[in-house]
């Protein structure tokens, strides 16, 4: 997951990253024994669902690469 | 007392001591796993065995829930699918599990079970992370590259051998298993080289000396109550 960030922090997310950071956040909430493991991920799953758009904005620009 | 609950629609009736796990497997329904074994105890440790209960949003370890009259239970679920596909995805991520040149190649757990769950490519990044190899037991060896900290090595030292020199150190991505107070396992006074923790190993992790590429076979029969999921399956 940190790492997925640091991608996005340097301008270099893809669109699979965002859809990759979902799937695990799902499952490391899902699937934790103790409460630790079961809500560390909502900071992540929290600025995915209020600030979308700011990993939105950088993301690695393919049209412009092209 | 016999409680009576439902595994995927079935009706199935458990002793007081059984877990969903137990259950499941004597009534031939497929739960993967990579920590349980039998005549061990349960840690729950890789959370492959999740099954998800009604009315419970968390999905929980099979392996150490014990069921309750009346609950229905289901193992194989398409969101259950996805956690397990993960899990093996990260478990993979996380070593350097190169199966080409590992003793066991063939003849391990973790890669059975990525094939039984159709694991045919990694969406993650590996970690390639710089691990150890201790070979300074005369026998043994153990290769950290390999280990996924399954502790079964460290629960049958410590319940059945009654040497305990296993022990896991660390945290997150940095633990790792340990032979007495990290020591060189070969200086270990203790250690009374019975080759327990080899044969339950599920991965190439620990293994014997002297071994080729694929060479390395786990002899499970020389503990005759331990039955692995691989064993039942063959």
């Amino acid at each position: 997951m940190h790492h997925i960030l640091t991608k996005f922090s340097n301008h270099e997310g893809t669109p699979q990253d965002i859809a990759l950071l979902e799937r695990l956040c799902d499952m490391v909430k899902y699937t934790s024994l103790c409460g630790l493991g079961q809500s560390s991920p909502n900071a992540v799953v929290s600025t995915l669902r209020f600030f979308r758009d700011e990993y939105e904005a950088r993301m690695l620009e393919m049209e412009g690469a092209r | 007392m016999t409680k009576t609950f439902k595994i995927d629609g079935i009706d199935v009736s458990a002793a007081d001591d059984q877990t969903i796990l137990q259950v499941a497997r004597e009534r031939g329904i497929f739960i993967p796993t990579l920590c349980y074994l039998e005549g061990l105890s349960f840690v729950g440790a890789c959370r492959l065995c999740v099954v998800e209960i009604d009315g419970n949003p968390n999905p929980v370890s099979a392996c150490a829930t014990f069921p309750q009259e009346g609950m229905e239970v289901r193992t194989n679920t398409e969101r259950l699918q996805g956690y397990r596909r993960l899990i093996l995805e990260m478990l993979f991520a996380e070593g350097n599990h190169v199966c080409a040149v590992c003793v066991v190649n063939g003849h391990c757990e973790l890669q059975w079970l990525a094939n039984k769950l159709g694991m045919n490519y990694n969406s993650l990044e590996n970690f390639n992370p710089a691990k150890k190899v201790d070979a300074s037991h005369y026998r043994f060896a153990i290769d950290h590259n390999r280990c996924i900290l399954c502790t079964r090595c460290v629960r049958v030292c410590d319940e059945i051998e009654r040497a305990h020199i296993w022990d896991v150190m660390g945290r997150g991505v940095n633990s790792k298993v340990i032979t007495e107070l990290n020591q060189p396992w070969g200086e270990s006074l203790n250690c009374t080289s019975c080759g327990k923790c080899i044969n339950v190993c599920p991965t190439g992790a620990l293994f014997k000396k002297s071994k080729a590429v694929a060479e390395m076979e786990k002899d499970t029969q020389f503990l005759r109550y331990f039955s692995n999921l691989w064993e039942v399956e063959k």
